[in-house]
């Protein structure tokens, strides 16, 4: 089987001088690296914005960047995921409708109902500089739980959200787990590498 | 058309309806009515000899369309700029949607909401004026036009290459520039710098004569195609090297 997520001789030089793993489909899979050491340049490079000096990523088997690594994929960057002057839910439900396929009338009211579930209702219709960071990343972690994508990379998903929230960022994350290929780059203090599968420090 | 096609141009539209980007359309009508009340003064001086009626049409028209194309190429730089330099594009290109809409969505919006205020313009000051004449209405409305798709395209274009602020300060000497060929006595009416410097005075002076005023559309309409191809190129080249 192909994995759905593969990465061969990927090198950051001088921070990575090689790396190889595979992610498979069930798999939690946590890379852990200190502050600097190439994990969002490596987001980058997965997500197919960022060419990486050699390298064979494979997302889905295709190449990162190309439509098929992109559109069962959700990617969670540690920042910048909404733009600042457009309010969150109409962000959330265009997102949601891309990542689905499906027009925005269909993922209303599962938008709708998420916000209310996860008390972000007053939150959703604010443009995205009025939020806090907690709630900026539950935002951002929304389309992980909302489309059951194959594949979800995610760059420090907990990093900012509060104490209180930490179980319901998670809650966003794990069911996905059974049928995606999650890869989590995260630091080692992150409250997610005791729910990892395999850890792999670079 | 399907969602990932219209992303760009949804998020755009959204984003130029803010207040930010529409507010300087605001400062179209007491700059049309200074404009319409200096050329009026300078007639009653005698500076610039008595009008007809179909020239007073036509001035008010190319007053608007120039204004509309000031404003609107400056905010092209600022919005392209900020738009296609931001954290937020750079991240959405990780989502399932075409990258080529990544450059036509934002142009197409602000092209959208810069024709939409060109009809709104050219409409009030006809409206304004007690009567309008009789002259070629869609000939001379579709001419006055170029110069707002010429404004946005080449906002685009500088908008990818240099920041905002500097994109609108070159592209206001390239409209002052363009302006100069209107005035047959500083500008020659041969050689190549008719076809390298934008015509936009020219079309106003010739907006009314068939098919010197076509020729100058065509013109204009060139310099918009190379600039929207060469931003185009270069945004492709962008979006790999990053």
């Amino acid at each position: 089987m192909t994995p759905y997520i593969s990465i061969g001789g990927y090198s950051d030089p001088p921070r990575i001088p090689h790396l190889s793993f595979e992610v498979n489909r069930g798999e939690l899979v946590a890379l852990v690296g200190e502050p600097g050491s190439g994990k969002s340049n490596l987001m980058k490079c997965l997500a197919g914005i960022r060419k990486s000096v050699r390298d064979s990523i494979r997302i889905l088997g295709a190449e990162p960047g190309s439509m098929r690594s992109r559109e069962k994929s959700v990617f969670v960057f540690q920042t910048f995921n909404y733009a600042q002057d457009i309010f969150l839910r109409t962000q959330l439900i265009q997102k949601i409708s891309l990542l689905r396929g499906v027009s925005s009338r269909k993922v209303k009211d599962d938008v709708h109902d998420w916000c209310e579930r996860m008390e972000l209702q007053d939150a959703c219709m604010k443009y995205p500089e009025k939020l806090n960071l907690s709630q900026l990343q539950l935002f951002s972690l929304a389309p992980v739980f909302l489309t059951s994508p194959s594949v979800a990379v995610l760059d420090e998903p907990l990093r900012n959200v509060s104490t209180s929230r930490v179980g319901a960022a998670l809650s966003l994350i794990l069911p996905a787990v059974e049928n995606a290929a999650v890869l989590a780059l995260v630091q080692k203090t992150s409250p997610i590498l005791e729910n990892a599968d395999r850890i792999v420090t670079i | 058309m399907s969602g990932r096609m219209v992303f760009y141009y949804k998020s755009s539209i959204l984003l130029l309806l803010r207040t930010r980007w529409m507010g300087p359309y605001l400062l179209l009508p007491p700059m049309l009515a200074f404009m319409v009340y200096a050329e009026a003064y300078l007639s009653a001086q005698g500076v610039t000899g008595i009008f007809t009626l179909e020239q007073r049409t036509v001035l008010a028209i190319w007053n608007a369309s120039l204004l509309l194309t000031l404003i609107a190429g400056i905010k092209s730089c600022l919005f392209f700029s900020r738009f296609w330099g931001s954290f937020w594009f750079r991240n959405s290109l990780s989502l399932p949607v075409s990258r080529s809409s990544g450059f036509w969505g934002p142009f197409l919006a602000t092209l959208s909401v810069a024709t939409v205020m060109y009809f709104l313009t050219t409409g009030a000051v006809i409206a304004a004026l007690p009567e309008t004449g009789r002259f070629p209405w869609v000939q001379v409305l579709a001419e006055l036009y170029v110069p707002v798709i010429w404004a946005v395209s080449a906002g685009a274009l500088l908008g990818l290459i240099t920041s905002g602020t500097a994109g609108s300060l070159f592209f206001i000497a390239l409209v002052l520039l363009g302006f100069l060929t209107g005035m047959p006595s500083l500008y020659p009416s041969s050689g190549w710098l008719q076809v390298v410097v934008p015509p936009v005075g020219r079309i106003m002076t010739l907006s009314l004569v068939f098919p010197s005023g076509l020729m100058q559309a065509i013109i204009l309409l060139t310099h918009s195609a190379v600039a929207l191809m060469l931003g185009r190129f270069l945004y492709s080249v962008g979006i790999k090297r990053r």
